[in-house]
């Protein structure tokens, strides 16, 4: 029953202890678990949430050890200090912790040396042709190194925006801007992609 | 032709290629964080919001207990320095006296 009396926290967290199954738990809950010190919460919001946060710092570092640094990175700061992420705020966490992700690829960048995007990159579809699939490999190359090349801001609204399970609202709220704008940034990163890539479409 | 170079450009964009991750990836964070303390810092302004929502107490609440606080540490801070003015000429008077008695 609930009690006015009693403050909302104090039921948040009466939940969040409860003793249910890992994966039924909500993100929030589980985060109010690692604010506790909780090492299997922990590990059930890594377990969670590692894959769709390195396909993003890959799509920003084209390069797996230092994607997987940043994510590394990224749950470790976490952890260290679970208070960042303040559930009051009526933020969802994943959209938080994309914006902690982003900052440490674009960190990353700034402080090293840009990388080599490899020449080998691994066949897609392996009905292809010899043929087809280079000039796939070729696509891609050139796809990522103008991605590369487009002024930051425009690169994170297309890398947020062209992953699985990111709505553009989503997106906005990551870029702490209104969809209107982040629509634009992704209309003038097309235009941009298109002009460069006319030789591909 | 534009709207078809649209439609490329968004399947391109689409089928970007990414490396998989190592398999132990989530392993290997959860290890390091296990051996990693977290940061057990206390942040008096922190507390003080807990306290207000546990007590349930108005924000002009805040105000006054942040200026009765402010006050008491101002308070503190000076109280010490008159007490050992005092205790400083106290402590000489006496000295003086043990000299003197040591005279007779």
């Amino acid at each position: 029953m609930y009690d006015r009396a009693v403050p909302f926290q104090y039921y948040v967290r009466q939940i969040a202890i409860m003793p249910v199954a890992w994966p039924d738990k909500e993100d929030n809950e589980l985060l109010i678990l690692v604010q506790d010190g909780s090492h299997p919460a922990f590990a059930a919001l890594v377990e969670r949430h590692t894959e769709r946060y390195y396909r993003l710092a890959f799509r920003y570092l084209q390069n797996r050890e230092a994607a997987e640094d940043v994510v590394q990175d990224a749950f470790l700061k976490l952890w260290e200090d679970p208070g960042k992420w303040r559930p009051d705020k009526n933020t969802k966490f994943t959209t938080w912790f994309y914006r902690v992700v982003v900052n440490l690829c674009l960190d990353w960048q700034k402080r090293k040396r840009p990388l080599e995007l490899k020449e080998d990159m691994p066949l897609i579809d392996e009905r292809e042709t010899a043929d087809q699939a280079m000039l796939r490999r070729e696509e891609q190359r050139i796809l990522e190194q103008e991605i590369a090349a487009l002024p930051e801001r425009q690169r994170t609204a297309l890398n947020l925006c062209f992953d699985e399970g990111v709505s553009n609202q989503d997106a906005a709220d990551v870029m702490k801007i209104n969809l209107k704008a982040l629509q634009s940034l992704l209309m003038r990163a097309k235009t941009t992609l298109k002009e460069r890539m006319k030789n591909y479409l | 032709m534009d709207r078809n170079d649209e439609q490329k450009l968004a399947s391109m964009l689409r089928s970007r290629h990414t490396q998989a991750a190592s398999p132990d990836l989530a392993a290997r964070i959860v290890r390091k964080a296990q051996a990693t303390p977290q940061i057990q810092g206390f942040f008096l302004w922190q507390a003080l919001r807990q306290m207000f929502i546990e007590l349930h107490l108005p924000k002009p609440g805040y105000v006054l207990a942040i200026t009765l606080i402010l006050g008491m540490l101002l308070g503190f801070s000076t109280a010490p320095q008159i007490a050992s003015n005092a205790d400083l000429s106290s402590a000489s008077a006496q000295s003086f006296l043990a000299d003197d008695e040591g005279l007779l």
